[in-house]
């Protein structure tokens, strides 16, 4: 077994490690802690959720059997609150319909104790693209659905390629009354330009 | 009053006549030949034929000198022989006591001639029982000698046997138990005083007047008999337990003719009270035939008068006469027996129900005690391996992060937390298995005295359905003194079950070209410091090594953990025993368990 750290491996995002078990806990952050990862550690489900930066791009590794809340528990009020979070479930007695359930609920990976660290990573780093995506889907999503209906009409159009007299034209409004509802559009997505904003809207709409 | 007188001058001149003709007969006697007329007298020896002879004899000389060219021969006979004189009508006249005569009168054609009558009491009625004892036994009442040793004379004699069992049964005493034990001597009478005096018998039942006619002749001594529950009254002068009945009688048989018969009447009534032959026979003369009534009764309550139709004669005569209820009784009957069929049918099949239902539920309780066993072991399994699990998954975690940091070129000093904790998971790890161990020990052996005889045929019950099923037989044998022995009952049952599982399962294992019926048989040898006991199978045979068979989870079985062989050499050798097993010849295994007895 290699025990080499993997080149390409870096982890910027945070991980958060969930198991009732302190010895789990602990090993697990010093065997991360190896490999450079940013890694803290919750004793239970209430205490994660609390604590935790749940809407902001990170990966979670829950423990699906636990006391207060099951691991599964834990996933659907993530899911709940659109949180970007990536999960791993790492558990000591997992079945077959345990790990479907998990991964068809969008978990990112399923192991079972003991896990060999070189994989756990790599589904860490997996799972650490897979939220930054999701991070930034989200935020645009968000924006999205913060727009007002003129915002929208215009988003629609200006997507479509066209310019500002022709939308002026079009929604029949003046055309400084478009270019403030733009310059609106484009605070909003955070974008710098046209191309910009429609890769927003890309992401959003899917 | 004319005609009285009318009567009377004609029966005087009818005696003239006769007596004219009478006149005529002797003298043809004297002239031509004199026609002798034979008379066979058959009368009753109740005291033996000497005393019958000297008794009758004189009579019979009467009547003889009374009636012309008559002679009178005297038969004395029994009970029995008289009974058979009269059916062949071998004898023309009889002389007997009432019970008799009752009896004969009853089944053959006899005609009474005269009773005869005596100075005793009323002078017809002189005959009945007296029950006498020895004057020193103990006896006091009829009662004390139900059930001991009773003489009389015949079970149909009638002073000496028939008027006593009706007073028996009149006292409300059930005569079977009273003469429990009782003996029929028969004539002469004298015989039974005698042995009532030397002892053989406690009591005996003889005619009245019996007892004081040997007083009389000084066959016996005054004093030495009692009569019990005497009642005979005051112008009675012998003792007497029994009622009353008809003196003896005199009958003639249809072997000789009315007029005979007549004349022999005449004759007996004519006999004076004080003629030598009245006195012979213990008599005042002869009166006529007095009513039977009072023996006819005895007979009737008794249930054996001599007309009465045995019973099934009697159930023929009523079913013949009331049909239709006959009929309906024999429907009742059949539909009886038809409803009690149907009952026994239903019964029986509802046995076999039950028996099925039974087998179902043994089947079904095996079932899910072998289920049980198996999801104990299972949670024991799947917890063991959870708990392991944990320290196992840290440590891992803890070496590659160790590793990790050492590749790296860390310090030691950042490897040694690690190594630190490696060791504190070992030891949890350790702790799980320790708790586990005593878990599985958790059960304290406790010793008690118990019988192996006992333990086998009860283990052998709960196995009776199992092997039941799977066709094998159990032969058992032991030799030597059973001695109970000290032991951990629980667990000899647990090497029992698993010793006869284990055969049972390996009779099935067998190779199936080889025919043989299935058998395990157990052999119990009890020496002075030990019993051996034996279990043979004749199944598959061994087929692993002996250092195999020493271990714990090794097993040829497919669904076996292979445990039972090391739990029973453990149970074997904590009884510090010896549990061996060897190849049987010619097939199969033997398992040999040595336990000391001391």
């Amino acid at each position: 077994m290699s025990q080499k750290p993997v080149a390409g491996h870096v982890v910027a995002v945070p991980v958060y490690v969930v198991d009732d078990d302190e010895s789990v806990r602990d090993s697990l952050a010093f065997m991360l802690d190896g490999y450079d990862v940013n890694v803290t550690t919750y004793a239970g489900g209430p205490s994660f959720l609390d604590n935790a930066a749940i809407m902001q791009p990170g990966c979670v590794i829950l423990d699906s059997r636990m006391p207060e809340l099951r691991g599964q528990d834990v996933q659907a009020i993530l899911a709940q609150c659109n949180s970007p979070l990536s999960i791993i479930f790492l558990t000591g007695h997992g079945d077959v319909s345990m790990a479907v359930d998990a991964l068809k609920s969008g978990a990112v990976d399923f192991f079972q104790k003991p896990v060999d660290g070189e994989k756990l990573l790599q589904a860490i780093a997996t799972a650490a693209e897979k939220s930054v995506a999701r991070s930034v889907q989200l935020s645009a999503l968000l924006s999205y659905q913060s727009l007002t209906e003129r915002e929208h009409d215009i988003l629609l159009l200006l997507v479509q390629g066209k310019r500002n007299q022709q939308i002026a034209d079009t929604l029949c409004i003046a055309v400084r009354t478009v270019e403030v509802h733009r310059s609106s559009l484009m605070k909003k997505f955070n974008a710098k330009t046209i191309a910009e904003l429609v890769l927003q809207y890309g992401f959003a709409v899917n | 009053m004319a005609n009285v007188l009318i009567k009377v001058i004609i029966a005087t001149m009818l005696l003239v006549v006769s007596q004219v003709h009478a006149n005529n007969a002797l003298d043809t006697k004297t002239v031509i030949k004199p026609i002798m007329t034979t008379v066979d007298v058959g009368v009753l020896a109740t005291r033996g034929v000497f005393e019958a002879k000297q008794r009758w004899q004189p009579t019979l000389l009467w009547l003889q000198s009374q009636i012309p060219n008559s002679e009178f021969r005297l038969h004395p006979f029994t009970l029995a022989e008289m009974e058979t004189a009269v059916q062949q009508q071998s004898v023309d006249v009889v002389v007997t006591n009432p019970g008799q005569a009752v009896r004969l009168g009853r089944q053959y054609p006899l005609s009474w001639l005269a009773t005869l009558n005596s100075k005793l009491g009323d002078g017809t009625h002189v005959i009945g029982s007296a029950l006498i004892v020895r004057a020193d036994s103990p006896y006091q009442q009829l009662v004390d000698v139900s059930g001991d040793k009773i003489a009389a004379v015949a079970s149909n004699a009638f002073g000496g046997y028939l008027t006593m069992q009706l007073a028996v049964q009149n006292k409300g005493i059930n005569p079977t138990a009273f003469f429990a034990d009782v003996s029929f001597l028969g004539f002469p009478l004298d015989a039974i005083i005698y042995q009532l005096r030397d002892g053989h018998v406690d009591a005996a039942v003889v005619p009245v007047c019996q007892l004081e006619s040997m007083l009389e002749e000084g066959l016996i001594q005054q004093g030495v008999f009692r009569v019990l529950d005497d009642i005979s009254p005051g112008n009675f002068a012998c003792g007497l337990s029994t009622q009353l009945y008809p003196n003896w009688s005199i009958a003639k048989t249809s072997a000789i003719s009315a007029t005979l018969g007549k004349k022999i009447t005449r004759a007996l009534f004519a006999l004076p009270a004080e003629h030598p032959a009245s006195i012979a026979a213990y008599s005042t003369g002869w009166i006529p035939p007095i009513s039977q009534l009072s023996v006819d009764q005895l007979y009737r309550d008794l249930d054996m008068h001599p007309l009465q139709r045995p019973w099934w004669q009697e159930a023929a005569v009523w079913i013949k006469k009331n049909q239709q209820w006959a009929w309906v009784v024999f429907l009742f009957v059949l539909l009886l027996s038809v409803y009690h069929l149907i009952l026994e049918y239903r019964f029986s099949r509802s046995e076999r129900k039950l028996t099925a239902t039974l087998n179902r539920l043994k089947e079904k309780n095996a079932m899910l005690e072998h289920a049980q066993r198996v999801a104990i072991v299972g949670e024991l399994g799947s917890s063991l391996a959870h708990e392991i699990n944990q320290p196992l998954a840290a440590i891992l975690n803890y070496s590659q992060g160790g590793l990790l940091r050492i590749n790296k070129g860390a310090d030691a000093s950042a490897v040694a937390p690690a190594l630190e904790k490696i060791q504190q998971q070992v030891k949890r790890a350790d702790g799980i298995v320790q708790r586990l161990r005593t878990l599985i020990n958790k059960r304290a052996v406790e010793k008690s005295r118990c019988d192996m005889q006992i333990l086998l045929s009860d283990t052998l019950e709960l196995l009776e359905y199992d092997f039941q099923q799977k066709n094998i037989s159990v032969t058992q044998s032991c030799i030597g003194d059973v001695v109970a022995l000290d032991a951990d009952m629980v667990g000899l049952q647990q090497v029992l079950l698993n010793v006869l599982n284990n055969a049972a399962d390996a009779c099935l294992m067998r190779d199936p070209t080889i025919v043989v019926n299935n058998n395990i048989s157990i052999e119990s040898y009890y020496s002075d410091d030990r019993l051996i006991l034996n279990i043979t199978d004749n199944g598959i045979g061994l087929t692993a090594t002996n250092t195999e068979l020493q271990n714990a989870f090794f097993t040829t079985k497919k669904q076996g953990l292979g445990l039972g062989l090391a739990i029973c050499r453990d149970v074997i050798e904590a009884h510090h025993g010896q549990f061996s097993l060897v190849a049987a010849d010619p097939i199969g295994c033997r398992v040999s368990i040595h336990l000391p007895l001391r």
